[in-house]
């Protein structure tokens, strides 16, 4: 089957969302919405301690509150669900460790949930948490990396004999004391990124119900994925997986934290089966901020064997990961950390060591580019070795980007670089900035005593990622159906939480199918009807769900084609599909409505009509690996003021330059590119999780926790590159995590430029004004 | 299943004009407007945030000036004119600022949209042609995680300039 290249497209286009009407007159569908007679509510009380025993827990007074219905404490809901087993596993780890829905013997972070309070109403619930009584034995915290790896204090799982959860592990990649040797001098820093979070507008919410009379479970879930939710709520409720079915339809934000099932959203399912009742729960926002997981804490070790024409030949990399409380996603963090950290530059030696801890703090969790140390760590590096060498920061980059055609176009950790455009990117945006005339105008300005400053970080995204030699292939599928009125049904594991995915998959089928656009509806969110994949998330959609839904819909155009022509008695070269109508010369009018094809085909097909080998049904299913198409990336640049009387940091310019492939709807891109570098600012300027030396959390409200407004966040000026297309059908690329993998670094290189006549070395991501202060040396460091 | 009735009734009634129509339901003193428009009238449209009015998704106009939900009682709202989310668009057409939001590509998640449409809708009763500085002043206690505010503001901008927006079809 031909590839049909229709006059006008969808793809490429900026049309409205589909999702839009609904969500701008008030008709959204989020679980807090959904209401079922006889709901019930869920409430859980949490430890108010960072690490302490529990030595009882008194539900009585709370089972005799207003409006309770039960009350489960951890010893119960073990009986009810399996513990979290084998966490934090990997062949390097020091131990699998097994926990709880709810804590049994021990608390181990603040907030972590004791007991379960399901009531009549949420304040009923909430008011019985008061009343439950815990008796505890308070255990020395341990709250910082350091801490975690002081033998004299208590370990968080006595199973690890210890706060280390893995490592220290080391892997080389090239001769690295060749390069060292070879090298003119090497430059050495600590570089650390703070702890900071998620915080979608919707925290985490589940509604439960299961039906006793049917054995089912029915969930509504804010996920990222409906099938890894069903699997992981399964294996928790030690349910057969088809007696779980879990439904999703709006999700008000995510950015990787809505995973799975969490403990509280097991919980809830395991007390509606106990109860056989829907239950509730709505995560306010101090369980959101205080224990829905928290990203980021990591610190690096880094040694940069270089010579004097600035090229940097080799990396020594010491990683550390604080996993906080409950182990589960930071193992994996360091594996992408350490594979991605060369990016689009020729190293060519790597010595990665990493390791990770349990700490009394939330739990490591996803958050857009979990891997993002490996941009900011090489970024600001490369600040740093320009800084020693006295050659321009870009200029470095320059000396040191991989080129198209020059082998081996592939880092030394093992990815092939093919289709890169990070030289383009970094040369373009220095052309847009006028860098000459920024530092003329730079200069003059610090004799007035305003600071200036500019920055860049050049990024890769795997979106998703080269095809592996060899590996596992990790594919997504698409079932693209012709319903019998006419509409195209495409069905998809991906789980819009923003994206537009309802509009933007509809774009790309409508196009290869020849159908209008509003005659593709896309179908997600019913572990009943989506097809496999593990949903949204590593920036798969566009080249995988896309391509997917590409290659499904040409699939099911040339079966629509075939039986329609068997009906007419034509050939398929002779009709086309084209307006959402079957047309063509020998077509009786000239064109055929689908809905009216459809009942033609079908009526065939039943009356035996069709001849032997004609598929009449009208279903096609597509897998697609991503193709060729591997990477995102490009430049950021950004031009900074610092006030150096009261440290305050104004963007005055902010600058992206990317290549993301084909884009299937520019404006989708770009707001997912300003979101993106809208959380970088914050990550940079506001946001940190921040705990007290006794293992307190400090920012469980959003005016502790300061997530960027309108007056933070400047308008953001995108170019896009033209992209190099390797595959010949699919060239649409990810888009979702590079505005956030590329800001923070973007942002701290431009403040360290603008704080250079003051000297410091800036080695942190968090620069807020207190911070700016110190550096400059107005305030005691 | 519990015998007793599900949803414990408030103590008292309360009486609120919103969106134009004459509505009534009951409430415990403790329950907050918020809760009251979303749990006893089935205005969903209003979204809670945070609840301790920070983010702005609540926000909705009582008696005329943009107020969040979440901090405010049903009961001291008895007898007050409410207009949410739902009032914006009438007789079934988008408003004006619901159309240029909509072709602005304003929002993603669509979770904050609520407050935002209402406190901009706020802002251009009050200031029908206002600066982008003064429109990123308007909804700078607004919180959305998303968009980064450009599209929003952009949206609000166009608004309250230039031609306007072409029909709109229900899709």
């Amino acid at each position: 089957m031909k590839a049909r290249v229709p006059a006008e497209r969808y793809t490429g286009a900026s049309v409205r969302r589909v999702e839009d009407e609904r969500l701008l007159t008030g008709r959204g569908s989020f679980v807090a919405d959904a209401q079922l007679p006889g709901m019930l509510h869920a409430a859980f009380c949490r430890s108010p301690l960072p690490h302490a025993r529990i030595l009882a827990v008194n539900t009585e007074a709370a089972r005799l509150a207003p409006g309770v219905v039960a009350v489960f404490d951890g010893a119960q809901m073990a009986q009810m669900a399996s513990p979290v087993a084998d966490a934090g596993d990997s062949p390097r780890s020091g131990g699998p460790v097994s926990f709880g829905i709810l804590a049994v013997d021990k608390a181990r972070l603040v907030g972590d949930p004791v007991a379960l309070v399901v009531a009549q109403s949420r304040a009923l619930a909430e008011d019985a948490c008061e009343l439950i009584q815990v008796e505890y034995e308070e255990l020395a915290p341990v709250v910082t990396v350091e801490q975690a790896l002081d033998p004299s204090l208590p370990a968080i799982f006595e199973e690890l004999g210890g706060n280390r959860l893995f490592g220290p592990e080391t892997r080389v990649f090239g001769d690295v004391e060749g390069a060292f040797a070879r090298a003119d001098r090497v430059v050495r820093a600590s570089i650390r990124q703070h702890r900071h979070q998620n915080v979608p507008m919707e925290g985490r919410a589940i509604l439960a119900n299961f039906d006793a009379a049917s054995g089912q479970l029915l969930v509504r879930a804010a996920t990222q994925g409906v099938n890894t939710t069903r699997q992981m709520l399964a294996e928790q409720l030690r349910m057969p997986l088809d007696r779980v079915r879990v439904v999703a339809e709006d999700v008000g934000g995510s950015f990787g934290l809505k995973f799975g099932a969490s403990r509280e959203e097991v919980a809830c399912c395991a007390a509606s089966r106990e109860l056989g009742c829907p239950v509730r729960w709505i995560e306010d926002r101090w369980e959101n901020l205080t224990v829905s997981g928290q990203a980021r804490e990591e610190s690096f070790e880094v040694e940069a064997a270089v010579t004097a024409a600035g090229r940097i030949l080799a990396l020594k990399v010491e990683m550390v990961i604080d996993s906080g409380a409950y182990p589960g996603f930071a193992p994996g963090v360091v594996d992408i950390v350490r594979e991605m950290i060369p990016g689009p530059y020729r190293l060519e030696a790597l010595s990665f060591t990493g390791s990770g801890v349990v700490t009394n703090k939330a739990s490591y969790v996803a958050y857009r580019g979990p891997w993002a140390a490996e941009t900011f760590v090489r970024e600001r590096m490369i600040d740093l070795v320009a800084q020693e060498l006295g050659i321009s920061a870009p200029e470095v980059r320059l000396r040191n980007l991989a080129v198209r055609d020059e082998l081996p176009l592939r880092m030394v950790t093992g990815p092939s670089l093919a289709g890169i455009t990070s030289r383009e990117s970094l040369l373009r945006a220095v052309e847009i900035v006028d860098l000459t005339g920024f530092r003329e105008e730079q200069l003059r300005l610090r004799e007035e005593g305003r600071y200036l400053g500019i920055g860049f970080a050049t990024y890769i995204e795997p979106a998703p990622g080269p095809r592996r030699d060899g590996g596992e292939e990790s594919t997504e599928q698409v079932r693209v159906e012709l319903d019998q009125d006419g509409s195209l049904l495409v069905h998809t594991a991906q789980m819009p939480h923003g994206q537009g995915h309802r509009t933007t998959l509809a774009q790309v089928a409508a196009d290869e199918f020849g159908a209008r656009l509003e005659q593709v509806q896309v179908m997600v969110g019913d572990t009943q009807r989506t097809p496999t994949g593990f949903g949204t998330g590593g920036s798969r959609f566009a080249a995988m769900a896309g391509g997917a839904a590409l290659h499904g819909a040409r699939r099911l155009r040339g079966k629509v084609l075939e039986a329609a022509a068997q009906i007419l008695d034509l050939a398929p070269t002779e009709l086309d599909i084209s307006g959402g109508e079957l047309v063509g010369p020998g077509v009786p009018g000239g064109r055929l409505p689908l809905a009216e094809l459809v009942g033609r085909i079908d009526l065939a097909a039943r009356s035996g009509r069709l001849p032997p080998g004609t598929d009449a049904d009208l279903t096609a299913t597509a897998d697609f690996d991503g193709g060729q198409s591997g990477w995102s990336g490009g430049t950021h640049g950004c031009v900074v003021e610092v006030d150096a009387a009261t440290g305050l940091v104004r963007i005055l310019r902010y600058l992206v330059v990317e290549d993301c492939g084909d884009m299937i709807n520019p404006a989708v891109v770009d707001g997912q590119i300003r979101g993106g570098v809208a959380q970088g600012v914050g990550a940079v300027l506001l946001e940190r999780s921040a705990y007290d030396p006794e293992g307190q959390y400090l920012s469980a409200t959003l005016m502790d926790y300061l997530l960027p407004t309108a007056l933070d966040v400047p308008n953001i000026e995108i170019e896009h590159l033209s992209p190099v297309r390797l595959d010949p059908d699919v060239n649409f690329r990810g888009v979702g995590e590079g505005g956030m993998i590329a800001a923070p670094p973007t942002i701290c290189n431009a403040i360290a430029d603008a704080l250079s006549p003051f000297g410091p070395r800036v080695l942190e991501q968090h620069l807020p004004p207190t911070r700016i202060l110190e550096l400059i040396g107005a305030l005691p460091d | 299943m519990p015998e007793s009735d599900l949803r414990p009734q408030g103590s008292l009634t309360i009486r609120l004009q919103v969106n134009g129509e004459e509505r009534e339901g009951a409430a415990e003193g403790r329950t907050t407007l918020a809760d009251f428009l979303r749990d006893q009238l089935g205005l969903t449209g209003t979204h809670l945030g945070c609840e301790h009015g920070v983010c702005g998704a609540c926000t909705v106009l009582l008696d005329s000036l943009p107020t969040r939900s979440c901090l405010v009682l049903a009961a001291s709202a008895d007898g007050s004119h409410v207009e949410t989310v739902e009032g914006l668009a009438g007789n079934g057409q988008l408003s004006r600022l619901q159309r240029a939001m909509w072709d602005s590509h304003s929002f993603q998640c669509g979770f904050c949209t609520p407050g935002f449409l209402i406190q901009a809708a706020a802002l251009l009763a009050e200031n029908p042609s206002p600066t982008e500085a003064e429109v990123r002043h308007a909804l700078s206690g607004n919180l959305c995680r998303c968009t980064g505010y450009e599209s929003i503001v952009r949206g609000v901008m166009a608004a309250a300039a230039g031609p306007e927006p072409a029909g709109v079809e229900p899709t």
